[in-house]
């Protein structure tokens, strides 16, 4: 404009500058992972694992969700454990017995120790077993544990439990990752259990950034692990995550987005391992209101285009589900469980009618803004009501606030993800009954059903158990405690210099940290 | 001078006590109980009225809310923001510990918005034509294509496509000083490309409204030299405003912080914020809001006493 030269000089020392700084970087980036595809296996190698959050405490016995479920399985051990196939399997008891349907006898593996050198005895067993059945602990495991009636130390190496009633789901609810034994300080309260006996011991806790843990010495079979160190990277974001073990970052990443699946299984050298386990559904506040008319709860389960619920909220990873999903392992596996309630609008608006609604009706919808598919579930499920005339106004706020407002019943219908803490059918038996609680109807309670459930779980004829789950399963198909909309696919993704690691089907994904600690391997 | 700055810190200390006491009582209004956040998490934990109580009262949220805030406040001024509820962790040295990490990312991002923006807006103002219409055009681009998409672009194209950089996280500088260096430069790049553009713009404007000046036609007439003319005193002139939007723009940096350090990685105080706010740690989340309100107060006045130092005249005034 003034007809001056440029100042090439300013210009070209900036440009300059960049990119020394540009190639001085490049230097320092990773290269893909790809470039090193799988070799031999490394002898004591090291994992990086992409993390979906950062664990803030540990406390024992308590759900933390699925980063705590990991942290559990590297870093503790309970008397049963899970192995990779998702078998139940010994952990620290050597061996058990079933004495009687009410008394288990558990033989502990010699010389056990915890990761601080202390010895782990019958006394720690006995501790944290009465700590996880102490109703004020809030354990995880607790619905199975609660039948704990006392514990007997017969010598150091020897521990027998007595039951106030017969589990047959007991010994899967003592390989729950939450259920390890623990030293005494971690039952006190406040101080969390960072010290265990696992495979893995925390060596290093870089705030916001990574936990780096090493193989454990003195666990009892330090010898079959075959990583020696895991450094387990924190990456809540999703997209960030997926994006660190694409560029080669990490080697191995936990709940890789439902969006991202496609473009993950699509990357040569990347493996996306997905099972079917948690489930979403529906439940009910059933204190007043139109939802407490059993027939609006039919019509709801009636209502549902399930296929586009699947479609909305995991871009199709998911499968639909119009009941309470059973494991076909399971030997009162039913496939009348899954198969509750189809698709069927007409007989929703007849349902209406008959519980005189036929003129439609407002009821009011809560879900979270924090996690997009518990979002998107309800949006679907929003589209699918207004369909047969009933206007579901949408409450959705973030996750501290749905909890609450789950927990004081200020909803009509609300939105949950959830998971059996194990895979026998007894788990359902928890999404209806028990104190109020933000993933399960308020107010709901059904004396009918939990007769049924009870008998069942006591029983210890399979024929009559049997019986007792089909009387279940038609009580909970007519009065819909609540009602399933989907299971969603629950993936790992990792490198393919990564060996033997497994995620562990259905429920059992979350417990999938039992795999990494005992066969996940890198190569070269 | 001494006085103005007595009156700044004055007032800046009375802007933090009314931030510190708005998100106080904004944080107890929300819905959401941290007690239960610390027991449930994102698990689906059953947890008992009793064990909630436990929590609660441990946590001192059973205490009426006047009493907490004078205990908050009481803390606060011995410079003790309290302990993190999640993690039981002094709330000063986990702000210590992570806001160094957004303040490298914010200073390096406004250096490059610097290095990058005042030679554009000079180049545009003095060539003109179409080299200042395409700067135009680029910084105009620049400005309004939020900082989530360009950070989303700078992963894919520089980490995943060219394989450049790291797609995110962090590398302590003492332990690996290239590997930290690699991490921290799409970050930091990301952040300055609204800032860069501002600026280009803002000093393209400058020099062009210099230039029009009388005292640039009679510096030419006494026959100093156009590069000089432009050096000396064009672009210092030029500087001042440029100085002045750059500092302000700091208080934007920040909270960009927000999305650029969740996209890549980067375990700033701003992530630390957002985990706060979504676990109601209340401790953590008025400490952090605290320290950044009076960083963000302590940058205004500099910019006064940098103001001054630029321009004689508000020096005077």
């Amino acid at each position: 404009m003034f007809g001056y030269k440029a100042p090439g000089r300013t210009t070209g020392a900036v440009a300059a500058g960049v990119a020394i700084g540009l190639l001085l970087s490049a230097c320092g980036g990773s290269s893909s992972s790809q470039d090193s595809a799988s070799g031999e296996i490394i002898e004591d190698g090291a994992l990086t694992m992409g993390l979906s959050a950062e664990p803030a405490n540990l406390p024992a016995g308590k759900d933390t969700g699925q980063v705590g479920y990991t942290l559990n399985a590297l870093l503790h051990r309970g008397l049963m454990a899970y192995d990779s196939d998702g078998k139940l399997t010994e952990g620290l008891a050597e061996s058990y017995k079933v004495v009687d349907p009410k008394t288990y006898e558990f033989d502990l593996r010699p010389n056990l120790e915890f990761s601080d050198g202390t010895a782990l005895t019958g006394s720690n067993v006995e501790q944290t077993l009465e700590y996880l059945s102490d109703p004020d602990t809030a354990a995880h495991a607790y619905g199975g544990l609660k039948d704990i009636e006392s514990v007997e130390v017969s010598d150091e190496d020897t521990v027998v439990v007595h039951l106030s009633q017969p589990n047959n789901a007991f010994l899967q609810y003592l390989a729950v990752p939450t259920a390890a034994i623990v030293p005494p300080d971690a039952l006190t309260g406040g101080v969390d259990a960072w010290v265990g006996a696992g495979p893995f011991v925390l060596e290093e806790h870089n705030k916001g950034t990574n936990m780096i843990l090493k193989r454990n010495a003195k666990y009892y079979a330090a010898d079959e692990v075959p990583l020696e160190t895991l450094e387990l990277a924190f990456y809540p974001d999703g997209k960030a995550r997926t994006n660190a073990l694409l560029s080669g970052d990490v080697d191995l990443i936990d709940y890789v987005p439902w969006e991202d699946f496609d473009r993950v299984s699509s990357t040569d050298g990347i493996t996306l391992d997905a099972q079917d386990g948690p489930f979403m559904y529906l439940h009910f506040n059933v204190t007043d209101g139109p939802v407490a008319n059993p027939l609006v709860r039919q019509a709801i389960a009636h209502a549902i285009n399930r296929d586009n619920a699947v479609a909305a909220a995991f871009s199709g990873h998911g499968s639909p589900l119009s009941g309470m999903p059973v494991s076909e392992d399971d030997p009162n596996y039913d496939e009348a469980w899954s198969n509750m309630w189809s698709y069927d609008p007409d007989r929703a608006k007849e349902l209406l009618a008959e519980a005189g609604y036929e003129n439609g009706l407002t009821l009011s919808l809560l879900t979270s803004s924090q996690y997009a598919f518990h979002q998107d579930t309800a949006l679907s499920v929003q589209a699918d009501l207004k369909a047969v005339g009933i206007n579901a106004e949408l409450n959705n706020p973030d996750w501290a606030a749905r909890v609450e407002q789950g927990n004081a019943g200020k909803y009509d219908i609300a939105v949950s993800g959830n998971v059996g803490t194990v895979t026998d059918i007894s788990y359902i038996s928890a999404f209806v009954d028990g104190p109020a609680n933000y993933t399960r109807s308020f107010g709901y309670s059904n004396a009918k059903l939990n007769d049924a459930f009870s008998k069942a779980m006591l029983t210890q004829d399979p024929g009559e158990q049997q019986k007792f789950y089909d009387q279940a399963r038609e009580i909970f198909a007519e009065d819909v405690p609540l009602t399933t909309i989907s299971s969603r696919a629950q993936g790992y993704a990792y490198a393919n210099t990564v060996t033997n690691f497994k995620n562990l089907p259905g429920f059992l994904s979350f417990y999938s940290g039992y795999s990494l600690a005992s066969m996940a391997e890198v190569s070269q | 001078m001494i006085n103005f700055l007595l009156k700044r810190v004055a007032t800046g200390i009375v802007l933090i006590y009314v931030v510190l006491t708005l998100i106080f009582l904004m944080l107890h209004a929300v819905p959401g109980d941290p007690a239960m956040q610390l027991l449930a998490g994102d698990g689906a934990a059953q947890v008992t009225p009793a064990a909630l109580e436990a929590a609660r009262e441990r946590l001192g949220l059973n205490a009426p809310l006047p009493v907490q805030y004078w205990n908050y406040l009481a803390g606060a001024v011995q410079l003790d923001l309290g302990t993190s509820f999640q993690d039981g962790a002094p709330v000063l040295d986990l702000v210590s510990e992570r806001l160094p990490n957004t303040l490298e990312l914010v200073l390096l991002a406004v250096l490059i918005a610097l290095a990058v923006g005042i030679p554009l807006g000079s180049v545009a103002a003095r060539r003109g034509g179409f080299v200042d219409s395409a700067i135009s055009v680029g910084t105009s681009i620049g400005m309004s294509v939020p900082v989530y998409v360009v950070g989303a672009l700078f992963v894919l194209l520089f980490a995943l496509k060219l394989g450049w950089f790291p797609a995110g996280g962090y590398e302590e500088a003492g332990g690996n000083f290239v590997g930290h260096v690699s991490r921290v430069v799409l970050p930091a790049a990301a952040l300055s490309f609204g800032i860069a553009s501002i600026i280009a713009r803002m000093t393209r404007s400058a020099i062009l409204d210099n230039y029009r000046q009388d005292w640039v036609r009679t510096a030419r007439s006494w026959g100093i030299g156009r590069r000089l003319v432009f050096r000396k005193h064009v672009l210092r002139n030029s500087l001042t405003p440029v100085a002045t939007v750059t500092a302000l723009q700091i208080g934007t940096l920040l909270g960009s912080t927000v999305l650029v350090e969740r996209i890549f990685n980067w375990p700033g105080i701003s992530a630390l914020l957002v985990d706060s706010v979504i676990e109601r740690d209340y401790p953590v989340v008025q400490g952090i809001v605290i320290i950044l309100s009076a960083i963000f107060i302590f940058i205004n006045i500099l910019v006064d006493v940098l103001y001054g130092y630029l321009d004689p005249r508000a020096r005077v005034s």
